[in-house]
Formats: structure tokens, sequence, C-alpha cells
């Protein structure tokens, strides 16, 4: 219902290809309504699942607004979802009448194979359909003309070779070749969109909501036979933590459940309003709960599945209308010992795109300072970020190169050290807008004379 | 052994039934047993499980005898309530509540049934992705009398599958005509040659009335889906669609004379709690009765309702069996730890178990040497590629000499 759940989005969602799409694998209408529902028609493009919420600490997994989810409802598709990607690379036509071009995949002279890089393409050079692919894998394999410069009049001609640019697939996680699509646009041009499949089960970290607003990650997965249970034998999908309850004020969210709960109990076909306008009244919940032969405040006895006795509290239960949001751990999750670093600083780069490191900002450094930990401070700023050795003139203090000072002509009191290669910018940028900086060295540990 | 009976398990009934460690001889599912006949098919396959030897000898199966009366001191005793096809419920009486507990459990996860494992996609021009199709086979029940009999395939000889570990099941429609097409899990055709003794094994459950079983898929015109499944042996620990129950009731002391729960109430706890169906078997302890703090519970209610793999009488059976088993493997391994050492029992223990995991541990387990990498020269180097000699300081000496345990060396 949020913009961030994941569900059906249109009738026409696995005949277009869009940039990224987000479906859950078995949607479901929700059980308790609101009149807005009914006037958009929401039970036709539904978000979410019903799942069967049971409102108790379970583990301690389940604090601030952690959630315990089943392994069993998992394992029989609940929240499970496919994550669709649009790959795409257009062929180009160059003013010297040369073209961007597909070619057929590399082999290995030896083995007669192909090479790993190209293992999902056909042999036209697109990517089968139906394979899995895997980090680093050629999707379309594009080449493109060297020379893409020169006119083509009279003898006017750049080399013929071809330079390769292929679209490769470079997510951590494989995915399956959904689609592949030819296509002309405008100027007589051909484009190619692949579009890659991914179906995903909830894992730890993975965002759930129900309609309340009442968001939170998973905390644990559970099996089954550990869950706690009704003496029905009725086991949760999900068991919320009730913390979540009197600061939110989420009155809605237990009417929900109790509406719900007394449809189930009744098999009442239509739907149950569950807003505070047109609402079934909480009495009459209660009173068809009690006819059922349940407590009228939608409470039960459960059994902690773990020793087999009951719950010493009678534990709130019963459907909630629950929505996985589209933040998933699986494409945030990162981390990096060593890895890229920016051209310019030669600091590590920043981002998961481009595998860089956590900065240690100003703030943190500010604690490390007040905390006199001088050493990690050292590690931090320096040695795991931009140390770099230079030769000091400690004559005339400038930067001197492979052991010799330029300016005075000598090797005599040249010395290494290490400093930031930052600081080293700043100080050949001063020296650019005619500011000296001379650098006096000084032992750290001088010796007693 | 005979301290861990005096525990007050209640386990003497189960341990004294004869325990048939070899896989394939069991002489305990009968295999002429048809689902589809009822309590008298129930009675006959339970004359031969370890269940029924407590049920004759302690209750009179004719008559369905209360069994409190009587057999105070006695061991575990079962009443059954109510039984069909479908779910059986039953009462099991001196038992602890640990055990029942633990049968509960072990009848959810660890019962060996059949599921479509593998799927091997040849053509699918259906509306549903590959991995959508995949899991909507693995999740379609399919007949697992004698599913226990099959090797596990990570145990068997084959590289991927074989008729001894699994059963293979194909799958071709296309829809040729203008209206769309079902496909049920009738049209899973079972390719692999059966077992005599149990020709339903392997077979998709089918229980409607028209007889098409599950619906898997929905075909348009010139729609196709052709491809083979390979059914295996598992238990539900690893993945739910091998559960042999949906849910399982179990309740003790309906009236909470225990007191092991309490009434939240606005005006009377009466009125407002129903009483469970189990109520009525039992009385509540009458007003004024001086709490007992010591008492513990003895009357389990247990309702066990079968997804339609497997009977609900021969999960039960079978749940007892593997608790067995596991408890066997527990008494084996401490009878055998002090003269055989730690990584010699255990290798004929095969219960249920969760895949890469080496529940048994067997003689591929090198006791502590490597993780310390201390012992001696081979230990060294297989854990942490140290050269010889003792590199992590502090273990070397204090595990390496301890003696004793001759499985070290
Ligand atoms: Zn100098
Ligand atoms: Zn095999």
């Amino acid at each position: 219902m949020g913009k961030q759940a994941i569900g059906a989005i249109a009738y026409n969602q696995f005949n277009r290809i869009d940039t990224l799409l987000y479906t859950l694998v078995y949607p479901q209408r929700p059980m308790v309504i609101t009149k807005t529902i009914q006037l958009i028609h929401y039970d036709k493009l539904p978000a979410g699942q019903n799942a069967t919420v049971v409102v108790m600490s379970y583990s301690g997994y389940d604090i601030e607004d952690a959630l315990v989810l089943n392994k069993a409802s998992i394992d029989r598709g609940f929240g499970r979802c496919q994550v669709f990607r649009k790959y795409t690379a257009e062929m180009q036509k160059y003013p010297n009448g040369r073209k961007d071009a597909i070619v057929p995949p590399m082999t290995d002279p030896q083995t007669g194979e192909r090479i790993p890089k190209h293992a999902a393409l056909d042999d036209d050079g697109l990517a089968i359909v139906g394979y899995k692919i895997n980090s680093g894998e050629a999707m379309i394999n594009k080449a493109s003309p060297v020379d893409s410069m020169t006119t083509g009049i009279g003898g006017d001609r750049g080399p013929e070779d071809y330079r390769s640019a292929p679209t490769t697939y470079r997510i951590a996680d494989p995915a399956y070749i959904d689609k592949v699509m030819i296509s002309e646009i405008a100027g007589d041009r051909s484009i190619i969109k692949v579009q890659t499949r991914q179906t995903r089960r909830p894992e730890l970290g993975d965002k759930f909501s129900s309609r309340h607003g009442q968001k939170g990650v998973v905390g644990i997965i559970v099996d089954q036979e550990d869950m706690p249970f009704s003496d029905t034998g009725l086991c949760p999908d999900i068991i919320m933590n009730p913390h979540g309850f009197p600061s939110r004020m989420t009155v809605g969210k237990l009417l929900e459940c109790l509406t719900g709960k007394a449809s189930i109990v009744h098999g009442r076909p239509s739907y149950g309003f569950g807003d505070a306008f047109r609402s079934h009244p909480v009495e009459e919940m209660s009173k068809v709960l009690v006819d059922h032969g349940f407590s009228w405040e939608g409470k039960d006895y459960f059994t902690s599945g773990l020793t087999g006795e009951p719950l010493e509290a009678y534990i709130f239960n019963g459907p909630i209308y629950y929505q996985r949001l589209k933040h998933m751990v699986q494409d945030k999750m990162h981390s990096r010992s060593r890895g890229p670093r920016a051209v310019l600083t030669r600091q590590p780069t920043e981002g998961r795109s481009r595998e860089g490191g956590l900065r240690l900002g100003e703030m943190e450094r500010d604690c490390l300072i007040a905390y006199g930990a001088s050493q990690l401070l050292l590690e931090r700023l320096m040695i795991s970020s931009d140390g770099a050795e230079f030769d000091i003139c400690q004559r005339c203090g400038l930067f001197g190169y492979k052991g010799y000072c330029q300016t005075c002509k000598s090797t005599k009191e040249v010395t290494q050290m290490t400093m930031p290669y930052a600081a080293k910018l700043l100080v050949q940028e001063l020296i650019s807008m005619n500011v000296g900086v001379r650098l006096q060295l000084e032992d750290e540990f001088p010796h007693p004379r | 052994m005979d301290a861990f009976f005096e525990s007050g398990l209640g386990l003497e009934r189960f341990f004294n039934q004869p325990f048939n460690q070899d896989e394939g001889k069991g002489d305990n599912a009968s295999p002429d047993y048809n689902p589809s006949q009822s309590s008298s098919s129930i009675d006959r396959a339970l004359s031969v499980s370890p269940l029924a030897k407590i049920i004759r000898d302690t209750v009179n199966m004719a008559d369905y005898d209360h069994p409190m009366h009587d057999d105070i001191g006695l061991g575990p005793s079962v009443v059954i309530h109510e039984a069909d096809s479908t779910a059986v419920k039953f009462e099991a009486s001196n038992v602890s509540l640990p055990m029942m507990n633990s049968l509960r459990r072990v009848m959810m996860a660890e019962i060996p049934t059949l599921a479509i494992d593998l799927v091997e996609i040849e053509e699918n021009t259906s509306v549903l992705a590959d991995e959508f199709i995949a899991h909507r086979l693995g999740l379609i029940p399919l007949h697992a009398l004698g599913a226990d009999k099959l090797m596990a395939q990570r145990d068997c000889e084959c590289e991927q599958y074989c008729d001894r570990c699994s059963v293979r099941l194909s799958l071709h429609v296309k829809c040729t005509t203008d209206e769309n097409m079902n496909v049920y899990a009738r049209d899973l055709i079972v390719q692999s040659e059966g077992d005599d003794r149990y020709p339903q094994r392997g077979h998709p459950v089918i229980n409607d009335p028209d007889g098409n079983g599950t619906l898997i898929i929905k075909l348009r015109k010139d729609q196709e889906v052709k491809l083979d499944c390979i059914a295996k042996k598992g238990i539900a620990k690893e993945h739910a669609k091998w559960m042999a129950t949906t849910a399982v009731g179990f309740e003790y002391d309906p009236h909470n004379n225990l007191r092991h729960t309490d009434l939240w109430y606005e005006q009377d706890p009466k009125k407002e709690w129903p009483l469970s169906e189990n109520a009525k078997h039992e009385e509540p302890h009458p007003e004024g009765t001086v709490f007992d703090y010591d008492a513990k519970p003895s009357r389990f209610y247990i309702r066990v309702e079968s997804s339609g793999v497997l009977p609900p009488d021969v999960i039960v059976k079978q749940g007892v069996e593997v608790m067995q088993k596991k408890l066997a493997g527990i008494l084996h391994e401490l009878h055998n730890s002090g003269d055989n050492g730690m990584g010699g029992a255990g290798d004929e223990y095969d219960g249920p178990r969760s895949p890469d995991v080496d529940a048994g541990g067997g003689d591929n387990w090198d006791g502590f040497q490597t993780a310390y990498g201390a012992v001696n020269s081979t230990a060294n180097q297989s854990a942490w590629g140290n050269a010889g000699g003792s590199t992590t300081p502090g273990y070397g000496t204090s595990y390496g000499n301890s003696g004793g345990y001759t499985g070290f060396n």
C-alpha cells in the first residue's frame, strides 16, 4: 500500500521491462479492509499477505520492533518475492559509417570452451534465457569501433578494430535471465534489453510492515516446532513484540487483528471492515469469538514450543495483513578490508557500489582524540587510509625525490617520512598558489646527547 | 543406563521394546497398509508398533477403558479418543511433560517423508518462473509410506540421485485448446521403479473428489511445461515441505489445576474463558482444595493432523521410533565413550538430521586435535597449517598431554 510495499503493480507487469521491479510470489487480498481499499480495488492488485500474528515477547531477538518469523512459513512461501532488473545496450551508429556490433562469445584456445566471463552467452552474443548469471559475466557482448571520430570521407578512415564493451552483471548474488528483447528506437538505432530475475526468501534483516506503519526487521527465524502454539495447534507466522503498541497507539492494528480473527473463526465470505469509521464494532466481533469458543478479547491459551508448558499469560493473536518492504539486506550488506581507492586523494572510496570503506568522520575522530587513543587515530586516519612515504629534505624543507633534493642538489639531508597523501596534496596546492610550505622534521624520540 | 531410567522420564516402556537399527529390515510398518481403511487398519498398523505394545500392555483396547483408576504407578498408557484417515486424537498418561513435548516436536520436524527436491526443467513457456514452479512442486504432498526405507541421498553411493535414494516424477503438459488448462498433481507421472512393498510411495496425494490433487499451474494455448522432478527423503528441520503433520494440538491440565497459566479476566474467569474440548476428560479441583506445589502434569491430549503423506497413526508411531533412535544414539555414545574414545562412537547411529551436519560424530572427527593444533604433527598440519610443534602458546601442553583419552591419538 505504501510505495515501499512489494506486490503486484499492474496486470501487464510480466510483459513490460521495468528498470527495477519487485513482485510478491504469493500476494493475498487483505482480509480486513477499509472503504478506500474497496473504492480503489486494492484487492485486485494486492501487496501483502495475511499473516497469523501473535503478540508476545520471544527470545530477545525481537527488541526494537524486530520480528520473529516462522521458518516453515517462509518455506511455504511467506514473504517470498521476485526482483527483476533491466540492463540495456544501445547499438550506436557513427558518422564514419561504423556501427556497434554484437560479437559471438570468446572461446579458450586450448580447451575450446567458452571463457568463464562468457559462460551465459549464446552463440549470438546475447545471454540465454533461463541461464543463471553470476557476478562478472557478460549479458550483452557488445563491441564498439575503436575509431568513431573520423569522417569516413576519402582517405579519412581510422583503424578497423573493435573494442569490447559488454554489459556485465555486477551483483554479488546470482540471477536468472528472464527476458531478452531486441527493438529499434528513433534514429534507426537498435536497442537490446535484458531482464534478470532473482527469487528471494525472507532473511534476517529484511523489512516488513503492517498497514499501520508498524515496521520492523526480521530479528530471528525460528523453526516451527520451537514456536508457541495454541491448544488447537495453530502456529504463528510472525511474533510481534507488544512494546510496539503503547507509544505508537496503533489501535487500528488491534481492531484489524480482532476483526480478522472473528472473520476466520466464523468463516465469513465477505470482507470485514477494520477502520475506525465503519468497522464492525468490537462488541460484535467479541460476540462472534465467544460463540465459537474463543475468548472475547482475542487472546488464547498458548503453549511454549520449547518446553511444552503453557505460557503464563494468554496471548493476543489473529491475522494481520503484512507487507514486505523493498529494503532487503541482500541489497545493502557490505564490508571491506582492502579495496579500490580514489585516484586524486588515494583514500578509500566511499559507498557500497564502489566497494568503499566506512568513514571515520570528524565526530568519531573527536572521540578518539578525547579518549587519547592516539595509535588508533594514527592507524585509522593514516595507515589504513592514505598514508604514503615521502622524501623530505631537512635542509630546505621541500619534497625530494628518490632520496635526492632537486633544490639543494644533494642527497645529504634527505629523509623518508610517512604522511597522509592528502597532506602532501595540500602542500603542493599551497605551493601552486605561491605559498611556500617547508617541513621541519624532528625526531619523535630524540636521542639524549 | 539404570540411572537414566530412574530419572522419571518414563522411558522404560519405550526402551524395553526391541530396537532395530538396521534400515530396510524393519518389521514395524505393515506393507499392505491402506490409508483409506479407517480405525480397524489403524489398530492393525499399531499392532506391531512400540506404541501399540504400550497400548496393549496397559489399556484394554476393546472397550477403551479409562486408564486412571487402576494404573497408578504403571508405565505410560495411551487412550485413543478419535481416529480417522487424516487425524488422530489421543490421550497419553503417566508420561512426563518433556517427553510428550519431545514427541510433539519430533512428529513435526523429524519424521522422514518424501518431497520433490530437484527439478530439471526442459521446457517452460508458462507464465510462472522456473523457481516458482519448482517451489510449488516441492510443496506437493507425496505418499511417504515407506519413505524411511529409502536411502538418504547424502549417504547413497550415487552422484546425484538413483532409485535407491529417490523417486523420479515427470511432468509434460501442453495446452492445445483455446481454453485455459489446469495442470494438477495427478499429471505428475512416477518414472522410478517402485518398491513392491510400498506401491504408493512417491505418488502425489490426491484427496479431492475430482481426483485432481494440487493445482500446479494454469496454461494458455501453446504454453508448455516439461520437467523432471526428483523426490528425495528428508525431514522438516531442513524444509517444511517434508513435514508430515499440519496442526499438532497439544494440551494438558485443561482446568488449570496446576496453575501453570494465569487466568486474566475482567469479571469472572469462568465466564470469560471457554473450556477446551479436553476439559470433559478431567475434573476440576473442587473449591477449597489445598494447592499442591509439587504436582506434575501426567495426562496429555494430543491431536495429530496429517498433511496426507502418512496416516496419522504412522506419524505417531514413527515419532516414537525417531525419538527412540535419538535417545539410543545418546546412550550408545555415552556407553562407548569410556573405552572407545569420543571419536569412536556414533558411526552406527543414523537418525534423521539436517544436511551437512555430522550429527553422529564418527571417524572423520578428529576430536580436539585440530582445533588447538598441539597433540601431534598430523594434527598441527591439518587445521592451521602450522609447520609442527606447538606454535599456539598455552594450549599445546595442557590439551595435548591430558592422557586417558585414547581417542586423541
Ligand atoms: Zn633541499
Ligand atoms: Zn542414490
